[in-house]
């Protein structure tokens, strides 16, 4: 190996509160003939949440210092023309001199700008979130998740890359487009025979030979599978038999598209020890292949475990259908809100609101927002403030209530006065209610979601807001 | 050194249309009925009057901006009109800007009309507001139930008072306002309820079920002032005064500062207290002879009995049950069946309570007529309780 290549530093995960039990679900389906046999379960993002709010979630641990650049990735992106990285820059409270770039394309994308970033040996922050749609009775419905993942790249992580390769190839296993914005998946026998022989296989042991290993001397492996089943095909062919967890969190959540690899990454490395070699594989439009030495535990590698065991499982085939778009409830004419955001409002006050930062005045005490005169009852005039960034304080509930006249797109609307522990005070919005719901003196964190949304217009906002501390644990039933 | 209004301004004549979900009246009908009344009230001529208020707060749904549409219902050649707006306070701040200008001797009558058309919004409840572009960004869109419920939760945790306790004691004071309202011809609510029904009634906003919620209706009410002395000169020998009229508006500290418990409007607690200084009542306990209060939910009304000094903190729910302020109690409250069963356009609110005080006042309310009445006291809160504007004001007669 002459290249020298860069190396991981740390991940992030990040999964929604809600996890459909499939098996249950499709069970709505049977009449018509759909829906397949089903296990396990599968990540639903909450009305509020998208490709953007999952890969800043699943950020957030990874930016105590500001990376060089950030890279969003993601094939359900909600915009075509606004750069979500720079959005992320924001929301993240990064510098505005960061570089930024958004990539899409395939699921393979946040793969390929990870293995971009680390042969630039940047201090990079591969950032990746997936909604995808899919229609009712289409498999994708069930098997795909919603979620995100991050990597930060940099020169002295405990995962250094030490082999890899890459193989573009147009294979049209699934597709989709502004014409068909769902997928559009072709047969599986052929998918299954193309993609393992010609495409994931090959690559896989052109990283090996590069890193100077014998694929059987991988331990823990992140591939990618365009269909579910396809490792074994794989570790046939390349002689493989580390296993794969890109598998497990399929099972566990569906397919994360752009994020699946990057999350099952992180499971890869949480499962490895010292001087294990960890394969990473990205699929679609071709593969990219990395090989990792893993010389010592990588920071959020146990998060991401910890993720696939927190989360609240539902069964409700409406309210998942909802959920993902598949239907369009009529919630009357109290839902004819207007939401329009003005770009200039925006230009003033978008960066404070979406980083969350508030003021803290001459006397210490902190507000959101920030004003000129502050809030402080013995404020006499026009004070300085210096940045407070709220996103990542804990809080309690003030006061509450579940609103069930207010529109929502899942109702209730819960909201109240949340104290944050540094002495300000916001009302705000709550979600990932627990199924008790919230009640005053609840220990609250927060989240980045989606505040509105202007369908009309095609424009949504997004600001923080309160959660539980804590999710429930997942009740198991036995399934990855 | 200001003295304030105190028996500076009479009211001469008062006027309320009927309230409810009319579905064959527009703003102007409403407004010339609730003028007429008025008018015929005070016996002067229309063309006597020398300025006028129109208090509207939702100017969107059928009535339209400025209070143009006041003086084209009620023709008021060339005269000033002016539209004030102050949320649900809007029919108290119509008052005092008519009542203000008589005290401040430029005009000599004056009229002030609130009127809302919430009917027409397609919907129950109130319509979502704006909260304004920058703080669409980041504050919550509430109902107005959704805003109110949070008394609930935070004044159990305040004082220690159970869900149940606290539910119950809500129940009475929507169970005690459904008694008055059956009494109130032109109320929009005139049905007894009993307590269980009202108990197991859909949830709104925890714990606010539908009938902890007032009516949301259409209507307007109007109050013609002028000074005590010319009152006199049209022949009304004791009229009704204005005693007080003040007004409490938040600045963000409910909100941004933490102190607030929550469990109380800080607003209403410092308009009474500057309204009993205005009007020279030191025991308000004692002295007054009933309220209308902003029972926008019934929680609302629990906690301003505490809010006005008639409840001791914490002890609303006790005087509630024990029914203080039922009609037949110590200090009777909605005697007509306020917000909840009168009803609340909004922008008329504030003047039917004053409406209600006043025919009690001049003894005229019929089977609601109170034994003995003095001073009548209104609560007119708009916004939230984090984000309110409170007004009260107090009527009494001149001598």
């Amino acid at each position: 190996m002459t290249q020298t290549a860069g190396s991981i530093t740390a991940v992030g995960s990040y999964l929604p509160l809600l996890r459909l039990d499939r098996a249950v679900a499709a069970k709505a389906l049977k009449h018509f003939g759909l829906g397949g046999r089903q296990a396990g379960h599968r990540a639903v993002a909450g009305w509020d949440e998208d490709a953007l709010t999952l890969a800043v979630e699943a950020s957030r641990t990874l930016v105590a210092t500001p990376p060089a650049r950030v890279v969003f990735a993601s094939t359900s992106a909600p915009f075509i023309e606004r750069a979500h990285a720079g959005v992320m820059v924001d929301a993240l409270a990064l510098p505005r001199a960061t570089r930024t770039s958004d990539v899409a394309g395939s699921r393979r994308c946040a793969v390929s700008a990870l293995l971009d970033a680390l042969l630039a040996g940047q201090d990079t922050l591969v950032a990746a979130g997936e909604r995808r749609s899919a229609r009712p009775g289409n498999a994708a419905h069930f098997s795909f998740g919603d979620g995100g993942a991050a990597v930060r790249t940099g020169t002295d992580g405990p995962a250094q890359l030490v082999g890899w390769a890459s193989v573009s190839h147009d294979l049209l296993d699934s597709y989709a487009s502004h014409e068909h914005d769902t997928p559009y998946a072709s047969e599986e026998r052929f998918v299954r025979d193309v993609a393992s022989a010609r495409i994931i296989s090959p690559t896989i042991m052109a990283a090996c030979t590069m890193a100077g290993i014998e694929p059987h001397a991988i331990t823990q492996a992140a591939v990618h599978e365009p269909l579910s089943g396809m490792w074994k095909d794989v570790a046939r062919q390349t002689g493989a038999t580390a296993p794969n967890h890109a598998t497990t969190l399929s099972a566990a959540a569906g397919d994360l598209g752009a994020a699946h690899a990057l999350f099952a990454l992180a499971l890869a490395f949480d499962a490895a020890q010292p001087g294990d070699h960890v394969l990473l594989a990205g699929f679609g439009s071709g593969c990219d292949a990395l090989v990792f030495r893993v010389d010592a535990p990588v920071a959020g590698a146990a998060e991401a475990r910890a993720m696939l065991a927190t989360g609240q499982v539902f069964s409700d085939t409406i309210h998942f259908l909802s959920l993902t778009g598949a239907i369009d409830l009529d919630f009357g004419v109290r839902s004819e809100t207007e939401q329009k955001a003005q770009a200039t409002v925006i230009e003033r006050h978008g960066r404070d609101t979406i980083g969350f930062i508030g003021g803290r005045d001459m006397a210490g005490n902190v507000q959101f927002p920030k004003s000129l005169v502050p809030v402080r009852p013995d404020a006499e005039g026009h004070e300085p403030m210096a940045d407070v960034r709220l996103a990542d304080l804990t809080a309690t509930l003030k006061s509450v209530t579940a609103d069930r006249l207010n529109f929502t797109p899942d109702p209730p609307f819960w909201f109240g006065l949340v104290q944050f522990d540094n002495g300000a005070r916001v009302p705000m919005e709550l979600t990932d209610s627990n199924p008790e719901g919230f009640a005053v003196g609840d220990p609250l964190i927060m989240r980045l979601r989606i505040k509105s949304r202007d369908k009309r217009r095609g424009m949504r906002t997004w600001f923080w807001k309160a959660a539980p501390a804590a999710r429930p644990a997942l009740a198991t039933d036995g399934e990855g | 050194m200001a003295t304030g209004i105190r028996d500076r301004v009479a009211i001469i004549g008062m006027g309320c249309s009927k309230f409810g979900e009319l579905w064959d009246k527009g703003a102007e009908d409403l407004m010339v009925e609730a003028f007429e009344e008025a008018l015929a009230d005070a016996g002067i001529e229309r063309s006597q009057i020398e300025a006028a208020w129109m208090g509207n707060a939702l100017d969107d749904i059928n009535i339209g901006n400025s209070a143009l549409p006041l003086a084209h219902a009620l023709r008021l050649k060339t005269i000033p009109v002016s539209r004030v707006e102050n949320m649900c306070a809007t029919g108290t701040e119509a008052l005092r800007a008519a009542v203000y200008a008589v005290a401040a001797g430029a005009i000599d009558f004056g009229l002030a009309l609130g009127v809302e058309k919430l009917k027409d919004t397609g919907y129950g409840g109130l319509p979502l507001r704006t909260k304004g572009l920058a703080n669409d960004l980041w504050m919550p869109y509430g109902s107005a139930p959704g805003t109110f419920a949070q008394l609930a939760g935070a004044y159990s945790a305040r004082h220690g008072i159970g869900a149940a306790d606290l539910k119950r004691a809500m129940a009475h004071v929507s169970w005690k306002s459904h008694q008055n309202g059956a009494l109130s011809a032109k109320a929009h609510l005139r049905k007894a309820v009993d307590m269980e029904t009202i108990l197991k009634a859909p949830m709104i906003a925890d714990p606010l079920g539908l009938f902890d919620c007032c009516g949301v209706s259409d209507g307007a009410a109007c109050a013609i002032v002028t000074t005590p002395e010319i009152a006199r000169s049209l022949g009304i020998a004791n009229p009704v005064t204005v005693k007080a009229i003040q007004l409490s508006a938040s600045h963000g500290w409910e909100t941004g500062y933490g102190e607030w418990d929550g469990a109380s409007v800080r607003n209403t607690q410092v308009a009474a207290q500057r309204a009993y200084a205005e009007a020279g009542i030191r025991d308000p306990r004692s002295e007054l002879s009933l309220t209308e209060v902003h029972d926008c939910f019934s929680v609302t009304e629990l906690a301003t009995m505490e809010d006005l000094g008639l409840s001791d903190e914490g002890r609303a729910t006790f005087d509630i049950l024990d029914g203080r302020y039922d009609r037949s109690g110590a200090i009777p409250c909605q005697t007509d069946g306020g917000l909840k069963c009168f009803g609340h356009p909004v922008g008329a609110s504030g003047l039917r309570m004053a409406y209600e005080v006043y025919t009690q006042l001049n003894e005229r309310a019929g089977e609601r007529q109170l034994a003995q009445v003095d001073f009548g006291l209104t609560h007119n809160l708009g916004g939230a309780p984090f984000n309110s504007v409170a007004a009260v004001s107090i009527l009494g007669r001149l001598n």
